[in-house]
C-alpha cells in the first residue's frame, strides 16, 4: 500500500503587506499616503508539495526565502494568501520551544499547560509526565519558577513535552540545536525513534549535516519559489551550488 | 532508511489514510454557524481552564496577599463609595441598606468590565502563543471571561458573609433573578470582548479607548444611584435609552436578586424587568455570534499582524 499524504500543499503563495505607520492618526489623516507606505513582499509563490505520511522532509533555505512560512501554513497559523494547504492527524508544532511557558508557574504547572497547548488532554499528561520529566532531566527543579531555569534546562524541558505530545505530524523548525551534545545526542535518538514508529516529521534546518542524516527528502526554497524537491544528498548539492551563485 | 517496526508505522499510516484532509485554509462563509469552533474549544475545555490558573496564579504571584488583593480593590472602592456618595451626598438616606446596594452593582459591574478589558487585551497579550502555536484563538478571550468569573465567585463570598452578617439573606424565589442577569452580563461583555480583542490587534488604540468609555458607562448604570433617582427626572424617551444598556439592565437584575431590603422601595426597578433582561439576552447572543463572524474574518492574519 502507498503511503497515503499527510499533507498537501497546492498553489499555495504568500503575500505579506508591510505598513510603515501604524497610528490612527497617520492612517486617518493621510489616507492616500497611506497607499504609498505599503510595500508587499511574495513570501512564497506558487508552491505545491504533497508530504507522504512516514516521510522526513526538510525544507532548507537561505535566510528570507520562506521556509518558516511554509511551515506556519502547514501549521495552520497563518492562511495563505492563495492556494490551499490541508492535512490531517495529530500536529505538533515545534515552532519555539517553550512558547507557552509561563516564568512565574513552576515546571510541573508549565509542564501540563505546554501539553494542553500541544492538544494533550490532563489525563494523557499525567500519564506521561514522569518520562516527560525524565527525559529533560530537570527532575531536581521541576517545582521551581521556571524563571530560575538556566536556558538549556528551560528548552530541555519544553522538547521533552513536545516529544511526548504523540504527533502524527511533527513540525520543527530550528529547534534541534538546544542543550548541550549529549541532550543534543538524545533529541536526534528521539527524532530517528519518531522516524521507526512512522511519524511523518517537517523539519526546518540550516545545519546541511543534520539534514542530510535526517531527512528522505529536502525541499530547496529560493526567494519563495520551490526549486528543487528530491533526495537528501541532492537537495542539499543544490543549496550548496545556490550558495555559490548568490555570495 | 530502515523501519525496523514495519507494523507500528504501518498501523498509522492506515489509520492516517481513514482520515478526512482537512483545510487550514478554508474561507470560512461569513454566514456560519461556528458550530465547529465551539466543538474544537469544548474540546480544549481544560486548556480554558489551565490558562485561567495561569492568568490567576500569575498575576498574584510573589505578592504575600495573593488573591486577597482581588478583594481589596472592591472593598476600598465600596468604602469610598459608600462615605462619599452615601454619607456626604446623602445617597444613603434613601436607599436601605446602601452598602450591600453598592456592592452588589460593582461586583456585577467588575465583572463585564473585567471581561470586556482583559478580553480585549487577550490577544496581543498572548502574542507569543498566537503566533506559535495552533489552537482556536477564542480560546484567550475566553480564558479572560474564566478568570473575570472567578474573581466574581471570590467577591461573592464576600458579599454572601456581609448578607448573612445584617440578616438580609434573599431567601427568596426572587434570588433566581441572579442566573437570567449572570448570563446576560456575561453574553454581552463575551460579545463585546470578543470583537475588540481581534480589533485590537490591527488597532492597539482600542484597549485605551476602551477603557476611558468605561470610565463614562459607570455613571450609565445605577451601582452608586438607585434607578429610582434616575426615573423620577422625567426624562421621557431617554430613560428607554438608559434602559437599553444590557449592563444597566443586568445591574438592576441583580439588585433584584440581592438586595433585599430593596423589594419594599417603590419604584426601584423598571416595569417589565423580566422582558427587558430577555429581549436584551436575545440580542446580546446575536450580537456575540457577529463578533465570532468577525472574529474568525480577522484571525487569519493575527500571526503576522503581531
Amino acid at each position: 500500500m502507498a503511503a497515503p499524504d499527510i499533507v498537501r500543499i497546492e498553489g499555495v503563495s504568500k503575500r505579506f503587506v508591510l505598513l510603515r505607520d501604524k497610528s490612527v492618526k497617520e492612517r486617518l489623516l493621510n489616507v492616500s499616503a497611506s497607499r504609498a507606505n505599503r510595500e508587499e513582499f511574495w513570501a512564497l509563490r506558487d508552491i505545491d508539495l504533497n508530504i507522504s505520511a512516514g516521510t522526513t522532509v526538510g525544507l532548507v533555505g537561505h535566510n528570507g526565502s520562506g521556509k518558516s512560512t511554509l511551515l506556519k501554513l502547514v501549521g495552520g497559523i497563518m492562511q495563505p494568501t492563495s492556494g490551499s494547504v490541508s492535512r490531517r492527524g495529530r500536529l505538533a508544532a515545534l515552532l519555539e520551544l517553550g512558547a507557552g511557558f509561563h516564568p512565574d508557574l513552576t515546571g510541573r504547572e508549565n509542564v501540563y499547560l505546554n501539553a494542553a497547548l500541544l492538544g494533550l488532554s490532563r489525563k494523557e499528561t499525567r500519564a506521561s509526565f514522569d518520562q516527560i520529566v525524565d527525559f529533560s532531566g530537570v527532575e531536581t527543579f521541576i517545582d521551581t519558577a521556571v524563571k530560575f531555569y538556566s536556558s538549556g534546562m528551560y528548552v530541555r524541558l519544553a522538547f521533552a513535552v513536545a516529544v511526548h505530545v504523540d504527533p502524527d505530524l511533527l513540525l520543527v523548525d530550528e529547534v534541534l540545536a538546544v542543550g548541550d551534545e549529549a541532550f543534543q545526542e538524545k533529541c536526534l535518538e528521539k527524532i530517528r525513534e519518531f522516524q521507526r514508529e512512522g511519524r511523518t516529521i517537517v523539519l526546518v534546518s540550516h545545519a546541511a549535516k543534520q539534514v542530510e542524516d535526517l531527512c528522505d527528502r529536502v525541499a530547496v526554497l529560493h526567494h519563495g519559489a520551490l526549486i528543487f524537491d528530491g533526495g537528501a544528498a541532492e537537495g542539499i548539492q543544490v543549496l550548496r551550488s545556490q550558495t555559490d551563485d548568490t555570495v | 532508511m530502515t523501519r525496523s517496526l514495519p507494523d507500528r508505522s504501518g498501523d498509522r499510516a492506515a489509520r492516517i489514510s481513514a482520515l478526512p484532509m482537512e483545510m487550514t485554509s478554508a474561507r470560512i462563509p461569513f454566514f456560519a454557524s461556528g458550530l465547529p469552533t465551539v466543538r474544537e474549544i469544548w474540546r480544549r475545555r481544560e486548556l480554558v481552564g489551565l490558562l485561567v490558573r495561569r492568568e490567576l496564579r500569575a498575576r498574584y504571584k510573589g505578592s504575600s496577599l495573593g488573591i486577597v488583593w482581588s478583594l481589596i480593590k472592591p472593598l476600598v472602592q465600596l468604602l469610598v463609595y459608600y462615605l462619599a456618595i452615601g454619607q456626604i451626598l446623602g445617597a444613603a438616606r434613601s436607599i436601605p441598606s446602601f452598602a450591600i446596594f453598592v456592592f452588589i452593582g460593582l461586583t456585577t459591574w467588575t465583572l463585564a468590565t473585567e471581561i470586556i478589558t482583559s478580553g480585549t487585551r487577550s490577544i496581543v497579550d498572548n502574542a507569543g502563543l498566537v503566533k506559535k502555536v495552533t489552537l482556536p484563538r477564542e480560546i484567550f478571550p475566553l480564558a479572560a471571561v474564566g478568570s473575570a468569573l472567578v474573581n466574581l465567585g471570590i467577591q461573592f463570598i464576600v458579599l454572601l458573609a456581609a448578607m448573612i452578617a445584617i440578616g438580609q439573606f434573599p431567601l427568596s424565589w426572587g434570588a433566581l433573578w441572579l442566573f437570567p442577569s449572570l448570563l446576560l452580563i456575561v453574553t454581552f461583555s463575551s460579545a463585546i470582548g470578543l470583537l475588540l480583542s481581534a480589533v485590537n490587534v490591527y488597532l492597539r488604540d482600542i484597549q485605551h479607548l476602551v477603557e476611558v468609555v468605561l470610565i463614562v458607562a459607570f455613571w450609565t448604570s445605577p451601582i452608586v444611584y438607585a434607578y429610582s433617582f434616575v426615573s423620577t427626572l422625567q426624562l421621557g424617551w431617554l430613560l428607554q435609552v438608559y434602559l437599553l444598556n444590557p449592563i444597566t439592565l443586568g445591574v438592576l437584575g441583580m439588585q433584584r436578586a440581592l438586595w433585599v431590603a430593596g423589594a419594599g422601595v417603590p419604584g426601584a426597578f423598571p416595569p417589565h424587568l423580566g422582558q427587558r433582561i430577555l429581549i436584551a439576552f436575545v440580542i446580546s447572543a446575536v450580537l456575540l455570534w457577529v463578533s465570532h463572524r468577525i472574529f474568525q474574518k480577522l484571525q487569519g492574519n493575527f500571526a503576522q499582524e503581531l
